[in-house]
């Protein structure tokens, strides 16, 4: 399976045929999707090295001036380090670029938590003028870079840096706008979930033939009429995502169905900030046991 | 305009920030105070050419205020172009006036919202990049202030921008040595400053900072891009120049004079 990854820059270099405006700014963070890009369009790549905050800057400039820029780079650095920048030139100035980070979540398991992505959500989206996409498949990478001359403010794409599964079939099936899909219509019970363990959900709920909603929400700000629509069939939410619970997904719902004036029973699953930051080792699994979002403890939180 | 011009039009720029200062009691006085002849030979001079007319004309030249605190001076300058009414400056930083103490893009001429530190040289860079890409003539300045330099991001951006040979790009440092504690060279020393803007592979030009002919001496070839290179001035400039009761002094840094101070800066300058 095509990573996300690949899926976005493919398309990118099929879009850069006949755009020259389009330029990637790179922190130093190749692919090999890139390196055709790189090799066939070389006036339209920038290389600014290990220096995320002045690749903001730099992308910012050259947005500033017409052109569509793509910034790439590890995503806890690329959000994380250039906080400031990005909120003065993207927030503030509402200078539109595309910040692509790599590593959503665990992505990156081996590394140890410097690159684990596990506040962004929080931070990025309490930032106005920026859209986060959290992305699910290689069909939404691929959809959104097909939609990159729509945007008329920052978007922040994080993406997975491995293969985790395919939940929509085409790209059409992708509805940036609505930024939810409800994947499984069930009965009282829904889940929400993003990326990685979107897909652990759905293996649990088949597996264990749980009858419960399962729904994709993929982008801050949160669309809290599509939102309505779903939760008001459903009586308890359970929201399970891979950052921090201060300020993420199940954070972002409850504030929606506090601005919607819906009173119901919400669980939320993620990473417990007293359990600080994980040195575990030996795969994205040993690290969501640690944090108790493992598939086995899933399956226990939702089966009570 | 002859010199004497440009000096006058110094005085009454350095008139006006104390007044507009004094009226709102804010504004970085000595911040401004310390770049007046820069920003003069600039947009006195010609070398910023911007069409009134149309202030988003893509063949204009761009000005990036990194040290946005220098702000008064910079709205000064924008009203006596005739941008807008010199009467806005009676309400800098009030209730319903069209600016405050740092820098917006949406006042007119002003070309970002700045006002963080370690910004604008990252952020022209970019533009100067696109220049270059879409073989614009413009030419992209940006004043740093010294102070500033100890952000890390400006030595991320100094490597980039003579990397990508930006010779169409100038940076001006206004080198008053005063932070707002304390003066550089006892906080973390910036010298031997020359050398190190150099060791990044810039063209360097130092040069005094209150003298028009000699900032208009290193800025007249610019234009014609003598080297692959960017060029980099540093001014030496005293912070709160004209102002004895605040120059030479920290802790004067973002607040007007008050009091006893107030009164002989307003004599100093005939208010």
């Amino acid at each position: 399976m095509i990573t996300q990854r690949d899926s976005f820059w493919n398309e990118i270099y099929q879009q850069a045929k006949t755009d020259r405006d389009i330029i990637i700014v790179s922190a130093d963070m190749g692919a090999p999707s890139l390196d055709k890009f790189r090799t066939d369009f070389p006036a339209q790549f920038v290389n600014t090295g290990i220096a995320e905050q002045n690749a903001i800057l730099v992308a910012s400039g050259l947005a500033k001036e017409g052109k569509k820029v793509f910034v790439y780079a590890i995503a806890s650095f690329l959000t994380l380090n250039c906080i400031e920048k990005i909120r003065v030139q993207n927030g503030m100035m509402n200078i539109p670029i595309n910040i692509v980070g790599i590593g959503a979540g665990f992505s990156y398991p081996d590394s140890g938590p410097t690159h684990h992505l596990s506040e962004d959500i929080a931070i990025m989206r309490s930032i106005p003028n920026i859209t986060t996409i959290s992305v699910t498949d290689h069909h939404m990478s691929k959809k959104l870079a097909q939609s990159y001359k729509d945007f008329d403010h920052t978007h922040y794409i994080r993406l997975e840096r491995q293969p985790i599964g395919e939940l929509y079939k085409t790209c059409e099936a992708v509805n940036l706008d609505k930024g939810l899909h409800e994947i499984i219509e069930g009965q009282d019970h829904l889940i929400i979930s993003n990326g990685n363990l979107l897909f652990k959900c759905k293996e649990i709920l088949r597996e264990k033939s749980l009858n419960f909603g399962l729904c994709d929400i993929f982008r801050y700000p949160l669309n809290i009429n599509e939102l309505e629509k779903v939760v008001k069939k459903y009586k308890k939410i359970t929201t399970i995502e891979e950052t921090f619970l201060p300020g993420g997904l199940g954070s972002s719902i409850l504030e929606a169905l506090s601005d919607l004036g819906i009173q119901m029973e919400v669980n939320r699953i993620g990473l417990d900030t007293k359990k600080g930051y994980c040195y575990q080792y030996g795969g994205r699994e040993e690290i969501h046991k640690y944090y108790g979002i493992d598939k086995d403890s899933l399956i226990s939180k939702l089966s009570t | 305009m002859i010199k004497n011009d440009l000096e006058s039009k110094c005085l009454f720029l350095r008139k006006k920030i104390l007044e507009v200062c004094l009226k709102a009691e804010t504004g970085h006085v000595t911040s401004s105070l310390s770049c007046v002849e820069i920003l003069v030979t600039l947009y006195y001079k010609g070398y910023l050419n911007i069409n009134s007319k149309d202030l988003e004309d893509d063949e204009r030249d761009r000005f990036i205020l990194s040290k946005a605190q220098a702000s008064p001076l910079l709205y000064l300058i924008l009203a006596d172009l005739g941008l807008y009414d010199m009467k806005e400056l009676d309400h800098f930083a009030q209730k319903n006036g069209m600016f405050g103490v740092h820098l917006q893009h949406s006042v007119p001429g002003v070309e970002t919202t700045a006002g963080a530190l370690g910004h604008g040289l990252g952020l022209a860079a970019g533009i100067a990049l696109r220049a270059k890409m879409d073989r614009k003539l413009y030419m992209t300045y940006t004043l740093l202030g010294d102070g500033e330099l100890y952000e890390g991001s400006i030595w991320e951006s100094m490597m980039f921008a003579s990397h990508n040979n930006l010779n169409n790009l100038v940076g001006i440092i206004d080198r008053n040595y005063l932070c707002t504690t304390d003066f550089t060279e006892n906080l973390v020393e910036l010298e031997p400053l020359t050398e190190k803007v150099q060791s990044f592979g810039w063209n360097v030009v130092r040069i005094d900072g209150h003298n028009l002919h000699a900032i208009d001496n290193a800025l007249k070839n610019l234009r014609a891009r003598p080297s692959r290179k960017p060029t980099m001035l540093i001014c030496d400039t005293v912070k709160g120049k004209g102002l004895d009761v605040m120059s030479f002094k920290p802790l004067c840094h973002g607040v007007p004079p008050k009091g006893e101070d107030a009164k002989k800066a307003k004599k100093q300058f005939y208010l």
